[in-house]
Parts: structure tokens; sequence; C-alpha cells
């Protein structure tokens, strides 16, 4: 007989479960989060946005990575130049396979000279394994063991003042330092997945609730709202942030080549240091593409609102736009022929605007470029104007402030 | 400063460091031992051991005697010589690849349908052999993108195989994944014979008879010998190498021996030149490793400077020797007749001398090979697994010894009176002595999967590796295993290809 398969559930679960109003649940690498508390998704979108929104981010998995050969292991893993990177500094990252395709993307943490922090959307550790061979150094996942909230929001620094044991007014984005909450050891970073002010805080498991219930009691002035990953999934296409599997496949859940994505297509172009000392994984391959370009490139599409509206016209409808991120592939045309997709679109409610992320082949991908997207109107396919944008859409100025 | 360093003094290092200079680079070889040769060595060790320490005798292929000259270099000559499977009841089966009356006599002793099947086994034989040395000397696509360059060679071969007639094309194939038992059964009725054949297959390979793959094994083993026995090659096979060595500094390369390389250095993913464990640092544009793969990787270039699936690859390579090696210095009076002797009376025998070897144990009936040089009576002994199960190997050495002397007096009665002096070399020695990971003669095993295109591992049989101008040369490439020279011929053509 089967056994019947249980999601796990996140050390918040007790709090969390309590206010899911919608039983609205998400898996999410084997857990289950929820997608949204209410049943509309504005409320907790615009607690990113205007407030403070808590989300349970704990299924992200994490890895620990300690000994003397810690950063030699990161630098040869990513595409970043770990030497140079500072205690109690965190960058984002992708990771190739050795033709230079992306495998997946996170943040590394640089918790001590010899210690460091790595998350990851698909499970990394064979890969970090497979990379330590040779390497005085030691990895461990703390999926299970560690909890990781996202406080995110113009609001977030305000409601962590008033419960952290240190002020984080000096704390810079993408930086990290140890505090404690109610006597709880917790390590905050500046970090995020909505691209506004936010923060994660990273708990050991048995302290979770004890960090969930002082953050919603020191937030309950500003308005902190538990918030679904639904929302949070809104905020990050504005952010121009991807995930991989929905926006990328990582190369080694492709079936074919023409699914992979390097990081150049992926706009990291920036995560990608050809100048770092000595070999990492799938160099070769960048110098050639750096040296070649780029066959696509992800970017941004502002769907043209009057256009839409005249299609939708010609139905005798208003526009209609699903209130949430849809991860569907939507064909991109110019001049009649497809020369791209969108991955993720969704409704934007801070900017007015539908948007999108995609996928565009040279050299239709320069800012600036007249496309269409296709809609469903009615049951009918059709084509929407859209202009081609730099991503991110949305950036307000306290991000990094 | 040299054009091309070549790590490894052993006869493919040096047949690659000949064709290079031949062709005008100026060439240096470094070897960790104090002597060249590798596994073909002839040593001596304490009072009156002069011995094949290693490998017994053998040949280099002719084209490469011919291309580089060798006989104006002192090439010893070498013999064929019969291998006589000596049995319990004291009949011994003698077989050559001749068919000569005294090798059909001997067989039909065992068998009268098996004498006459012999001549036609050994054409069989030898045309498998000539498709394998054409396969050998054909350079391998980089699978999976054959490019047309690689494909005219490939299509060649081909060509070649289809030149054995439709017959034996079809029998060569299916022969190479068969065991030797199936194979052997369908020629012979005598186990007897059956078990020499066997034998031969299994040599320096941890395979049973009844393994998959031994026909394959078989056919390798044919043609570098060129037939069922040794040859002897006069004065000992450290003769090859002084021929090489001394045709090498003809052609103004040079060696040195006592140098043993620590890492090979890189810059940007690309060869520069080796460390010596001395410290010292001697660069040149171009290296040539002649150790084994696993060795020049994972120790010399180290896995952190590799691609993460290529350390995989390469720690997967299956090493697992079990060979080991015990030495007789007698007073002469042993009685052993001149040949290749062998200890491997059924095929049932041979396969329980290898099952011990799956469990990690020392074979008690094991199947034996000796050879006489002299005084000194030299007995390969399978099966000793490098990994024992609950046991160390400087314990079980005086086991090794013990069972290889009781096995081969048995064998041979006037032996054992004759013993003076005794020194065996474990497969733990092989690698500490001889630098052979996990003590494997091939430097990884002649199996089916990690032959041709897939030698040392798929991907990787054009001798180049993740390391620009880092080629590879030795027994565990395309062409290698086996005194032959092949990979080394292969490889030095690789670098002037790809240069
Ligand atoms: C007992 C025995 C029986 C055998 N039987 C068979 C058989 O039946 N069939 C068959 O196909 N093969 C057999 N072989 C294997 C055959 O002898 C080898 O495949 C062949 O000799 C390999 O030659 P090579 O030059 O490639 O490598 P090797 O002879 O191993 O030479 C490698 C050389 O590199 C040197 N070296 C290693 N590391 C370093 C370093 N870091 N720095 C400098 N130098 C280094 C070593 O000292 C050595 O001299 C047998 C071998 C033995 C010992």
């Amino acid at each position: 007989m089967l056994e019947t398969l249980e999601l796990k559930r996140t050390p918040f679960h007790e709090r969390t479960s309590r206010l899911s109003v919608a039983q609205n649940w998400r898996r999410w690498a084997g857990y289950a989060v929820v997608g949204s508390y209410e049943l509309s998704l504005d409320h907790e979108y615009w607690a990113i946005r205007d407030r403070a929104a808590l989300i349970d981010v704990s299924p992200l998995m994490k890895y620990m990575i300690e000994g003397p050969d810690a950063a030699r292991l990161l630098h040869k893993v990513t595409t970043r130049d770990i030497f140079k990177m500072g205690v109690g500094q965190v960058y984002y990252t992708g990771w190739c396979d050795e033709d230079g395709k992306l495998l997946d993307d996170g943040t590394v943490s640089r918790l001590s000279d010899q210690s460091f922090r790595m998350t990851s959307a698909e499970p990394s550790l064979r890969w970090l394994a497979m990379n330590a061979v040779g390497l005085d150094v030691k990895v461990n996942e703390v999926t299970d063991e560690m909890a990781a909230l996202s406080l995110q929001g113009p609001k977030s620094r305000a409601v962590l003042n008033r419960c952290c044991a240190d002020r984080l007014d000096a704390l810079k984005y993408f930086r990290l330092m140890n505090t404690g909450i109610s006597g709880a050891p917790v390590s905050v970073s500046r970090t995020g997945y909505t691209g506004d002010l936010g923060y994660e805080i990273w708990v050991q498991a048995e302290q979770a609730l004890t960090i969930w219930d002082a953050l919603m009691a020191a937030g309950a002035d500003y308005g902190i709202t538990p918030c679904g990953i639904l929302a949070m999934d809104m905020a990050r296409v504005e952010a121009g942030l991807f995930m991989v599997d929905a926006d990328y496949t990582a190369s080694n859940h492709a079936w074919i080549e023409g699914q992979k994505s390097s990081p150049f297509e992926m706009g990291l172009d920036w995560t990608v240091n050809l100048n770092k000392k000595g070999y990492f994984v799938g160099r070769r391959a960048l110098e050639q593409e750096k040296k070649t370009g780029s066959a696509w490139k992800l970017v941004g599409l502002d769907v043209d609102w009057v256009g839409l509206e005249r299609l939708f016209a010609e139905v005798g409808l208003p526009p209609q736009i699903p209130g949430m991120a849809v991860r569907a592939s939507l064909p991109v045309m110019a001049e009649g022929k497809q020369i791209g997709y969108a991955s993720t679109s969704t409704w934007s409610p801070v900017l007015k605007k539908y948007i999108a992320l995609a996928h565009l082949q040279r050299p239709h991908y320069e800012p600036g470029t007249a496309v269409t997207m296709e809609v469903t109107v009615e049951h009918h396919r059709r084509h929407a104007p859209a202009k081609v944008v730099k991503l991110p859409f949305y950036d307000p100025a306290w991000k990094k402030k | 400063m040299a054009d091309i360093i070549v790590i490894g003094a052993g006869l493919n290092g040096l047949v690659a460091a000949n064709y290079l200079a031949k062709a005008g680079k100026h060439v240096l070889v470094l070897e960790r031992r104090a002597l060249a040769g590798g596994q073909a060595v002839t040593e001596s060790f304490g009072a009156g051991f002069q011995a094949d320490v290693l490998h017994a005798g053998g040949q280099l292929r002719p084209d490469i005697v011919a291309d580089l000259d060798l006989a104006r270099h002192g090439l010893p000559e070498s013999t064929s010589e019969p291998l006589i499977s000596l049995h319990p009841d004291g009949r011994q089966l003698r077989l050559t690849a001749d068919s000569d009356s005294e090798t059909l006599a001997s067989i039909g002793a065992f068998s009268k349908r098996d004498a006459e099947r012999w001549p036609d086994f050994v054409a069989f034989m030898n045309a498998a052999a000539g498709f394998l040395d054409a396969a050998y000397r054909t350079p391998m696509p980089r699978l999976p993108h054959v490019k047309l360059a690689e494909g005219l060679p490939l299509a060649r071969l081909a060509m070649k195989l289809r030149g054995l007639g439709a017959r034996d094309m079809f029998r060569v194939i299916r022969a190479l994944p068969m065991s030797a038992l199936e194979l052997t059964e369908e020629w012979f009725e005598s186990d007897g014979v059956r078990a020499a054949i066997g034998a031969v297959a299994v040599h320096g390979a941890t395979l049973g008879p009844m393994s998959a793959g031994a026909g394959f094994s078989l056919m390798h083993n044919w043609l570098n010998r060129g037939g069922p026995g040794h040859r002897r090659v006069e004065n000992g096979i450290g003769g090859l190498a002084n021929a090489l060595v001394a045709a090498l500094k003809a052609r103004g390369g040079q060696l040195r021996v006592s140098a043993p390389v620590e890492a090979v250095l890189t810059d940007d993913q690309c060869a520069r030149g080796v460390r010596l464990a001395s410290g010292e640092d001697i660069l040149a544009p171009i290296v040539i490793s002649g150790a084994d793969p696993r060795h020049t990787l994972l120790d010399l270039v180290g896995a952190p400077d590799l691609p993460p699936e290529f350390v995989w690859a390469t720690q997967s390579i299956k090493m697992r020797g079990s060979v080991a090696k015990v030495h007789l210095l007698t007073d002469g009076a042993h009685a052993l007749p001149s040949g290749t002797l062998v200890v491997a009376p059924t095929v049932r025998y041979v396969e329980r001398a290898y099952d011990a070897a799956k469990y990690g144990r020392t074979s008690l009936e094991p199947y034996l090979e000796i050879t006489a040089n002299g005084p000194v009576v030299s007995i390969h002994f399978q099966f000793a697994p490098y990994a024992l199960r609950g046991a160390e190997w400087s314990q079980e050495r005086a086991v090794l010894e013990r069972i290889a002397i009781d096995t081969a007096s048995n064998a041979l009665p006037q032996l054992k009176s004759s013993i003076r002096e005794i020194k065996s070399l474990t497969p733990l020695d092989l690698e500490k002595t001889y630098g052979l990971t996990e003590g494997d003669l091939n430097h990884g095993q002649l199996l089916l999967d990690q032959m041709l295109f897939m030698r040392p591992m798929p991907g990787w049989s054009t001798h180049k590796t993740p390391i620009d101008n880092l080629y590879l040369c030795g027994a565990g490439v395309h062409g290698g295993g086996g005194i032959s020279g092949a990979a080394g011929r292969n490889a030095a053509a690789a670098v002037l290809r790809g240069k």
C-alpha cells in the first residue's frame, strides 16, 4: 500500500496555519507554505510595498560551509570573487555547470573567515560535495534546523529596531549582523525577494515561534502583516527577480540544450566576475559567451495599456488580467515572427501596469524595442503591444538607503 | 628550456617522448624512481636477485620499433614462448600460436577434437587481435560530439572490421562482451584448455573467466603477447626501456630519474610546467603524463582546479588491482621448464580464485603464472585484492608468500627445497613503490566500459584534459594497457596534432 505523502511543516506552522483564512497552501521544496492568508492578495501585497510583510521562507535550502577551504569551495562553485568577500557581506550569485549554464541561484553569506551560509532553491548538497573533493571543508545542510523569516517593506527596519537587541540603522544593503530577539540569537541580513527595504532573519528552528511572536508584537503599530508567497511572487517580478524552473530551467533539469540559460542571458552580468583568480565552474564557456555575446536576454516587458484596452474593447470587455503572477509561457513577437517568450507575467499594483519577465532573442532584446505579447481575449489569442524595458520595473529609493 | 615535459619514464612515457623528440621537440622526461621502465623493469633487490620484478615479458609494437629505429639503439631480441598449464596429475598442456606438432599433440592429450580446432582458434584470435590493434591506433572521437575529422578514421576502422569478412566480423563483435567461459565453450570441449585460455583472459585484470567482458580482455592480452604465452626478452624486459632511453638521448631528449613530480603547475586552466617534490619548478609549455590518470589529475593537478563532473568521472575510474608478485631466489635446482607456466587447471578453479577478490580476500587456491630467469623464479599471483576486508597488507604478506609457495610447489615438486630467499610485492607495494594507484597495473581496469572512446573516461579519450596543454599518455588512456607503447604513440600524435 502507498503511504500518504505528507508535506513537511515549517517551524512557523503553528502560527501560520492558524492565520491562514484562505487555506491556500502551496508546496515549496517539500514544505507546505501559505500561498495567501486571505482570499485576495491585495492586503498582503500592499504590506510589502507600504508597511511590513512577514513571510515564512524557511523552505529555502540552507547549507553551512566551514573550514580552511570554505572560501575556495564557493569561489569554485559560484561566479563571484569570494576571496574578496568581507565577513558580514552577502552576495547574490548564480552557479553554473561546466558549459556555463545556470544550475541555480541564491545567496552566500560570510559569517566568519572560515564559515559561510549558502541558500539555494534546489537541493545542492551533491553539487557542493562534488566540488569539495580535495578541499579541506565541511558542507552541512541545515534546511530543517534553521528557520527563516523575511520581513519586507518600508517599515521593516522600524519594526526590527523595536525588537532586536541592537539597532539596524548601520546595516547596509546585502550585509548581515548577529543580534538577538527576545533572547534568541538571530542573524539578520538585509536581503529579500521583493526589491523593497527588507530583511531576512535566520534562527534555530526551536526558537522560531519566539521570534515570530516578537516580530508580530513589535510590528503591530506598523501594520505588520503575515504574507504568503503569492504576493511575494508579484513583488519579485516588479523587482526584476527571477526564479529557477519558472523563469529559467536549471541546466540539470533541462531536457534539451535550448532550455538552458547562462547568467549573461539572465542579465546577471554583474555577478559574473571573469577577472577573479583561478578556475571556477563554467569559466571557459562564460569567457567565450562574453566574447561572442549572448543569443538571448531576460528583459522586462511593459504591456501597453491602451493597446490592451483596445483588444478587449473589440469584444466589449474591459481588460482582464489575472490578479497574481502567472508562470505560463506567452509567445512574444516582432515583425510577425516569434522572437521569444514571457516566462512570468503579472499585474503590478504599485506601477498600475501589466508587466512580464521575458526571454528575447538577439537583436530584439534592446530596451525600447517594440514587440507584442500574446494575451487571451475571450478565448482568442491576440497580441498586445509591449515595449522592452530594463529591469527592475520597480526600484524604490529606500531599498538601498 | 624544454618544449615538452613527460612525467614518468614508463614505456608509454618513453615512447611518447621519442616520437616528440623525433618531431624536433626538446623533451625532458621526469621519473620518480631511480630507473626508467615503469612496470617493465629488470631490477636487482638484495644479493643475487636480478629479475623482471613486475611484468614478465613482452614486446613493443612493430610499427613503434620501426618508427623509432629501436633496433639501432640496442632493442633486445625477444622470443615467443609457450604457455604451459600445469595440472595436478602432472600433465602439462602446452599452447602456442604456431600450432606446431608439439602443441597439437599436447592439446590432443586433453581432447582430440580440441587439437583439431586449435589452428582455427588461433586464426580467429589473430584476426580479433588485429582488429583491436587497428582500433587502438584509431583516434577516438569526443563523444557525443563526433566531427567529420574524427569520423573519417572511425569509418576506416569500420572498414577494417568489415575486412575481416562477414563471419569473423560478427564473431569478433559477439565475443567482446562474452565471458571467457562462454567464448571457449564454443571452441573447446576440454576444461583444461578452456581454463588455460580463461587464465590468459583474466591475467592482470580483476575478472574471472565467467565475468562478462573477459572475451575482450582475452583479445587484448593475445594482441600484446602475440599469442597465449609471454615473449621472453633477452637479458630481461628492462632492455626495452634501455633502448628507448638510448634512442631518446640520441634524439636530444633528456631523462632525469629520482625526480618525482609533485604538482602540475597551471595558469588559467593551462599547464605551464611541473613542481618536483624537491621544490624545484620546471617550466614548459606542454606537459604529458605517463602516470595513471587518477594520480595525474587528482594528485598532481588537484580536484579543486578541475570541473566537478570531470573529478567525479576521474574518481569513478575502476582501478581495483588484485595482482601480487612473489620472487624466489633459488639455488638453481628449481627444475622449471622454460615458458609461461600457469596454475589454472580448471575454469572453476580460476573463477574461485577470483571469487576471493570479490570479497576482499587473498585466494587460498590462486591462479599463478610462473616464470624463471636463471635462479630467480617469479610468481605472478592472482588474486590478491588491494582493498583487503578485515586485514592489512602488512600482515597479509606472510599469508600471500605461503600460499604462493605452497601452490607453486604442488605443481613443481622440486621448487620448494631450492628456495633460498623470498621477496614479495603486494598491491600496496605496487602503489607505494611503483606509483600505481590501487595497485592497478593498467592504470584503470581493462573493461569494455573503460576502453576506446571511454578510456580513461567517456568523452576524454583524445589524450587531452580540461587543463590545456596537459596530455595523458600512460596505460590508462586510449591504446593503453599492457606492454606495447600504443598509448604513448597515440598521445604523441595527439600532441603534434593539437599544436
Ligand atoms: C605483473 C604484471 C602483469 C601484467 N600483465 C598484464 C597483462 O596481462 N595484460 C596487460 O595488458 N597488461 C599487463 N600488465 C600491465 C603493463 O605492464 C602496463 O600496462 C604497462 O607496463 C604500463 O606502462 P606505462 O608506461 O603506461 O606505465 P608505467 O609502467 O606504470 O609507468 C608509469 C611511470 O610513471 C612514473 N610516475 C608515476 N608518478 C610519477 C610522478 N608523480 N612523478 C614522476 N614519475 C611518476 C612511475 O614511476 C612509472 O615509471 C602487467 C603488469 C604487471 C606488473
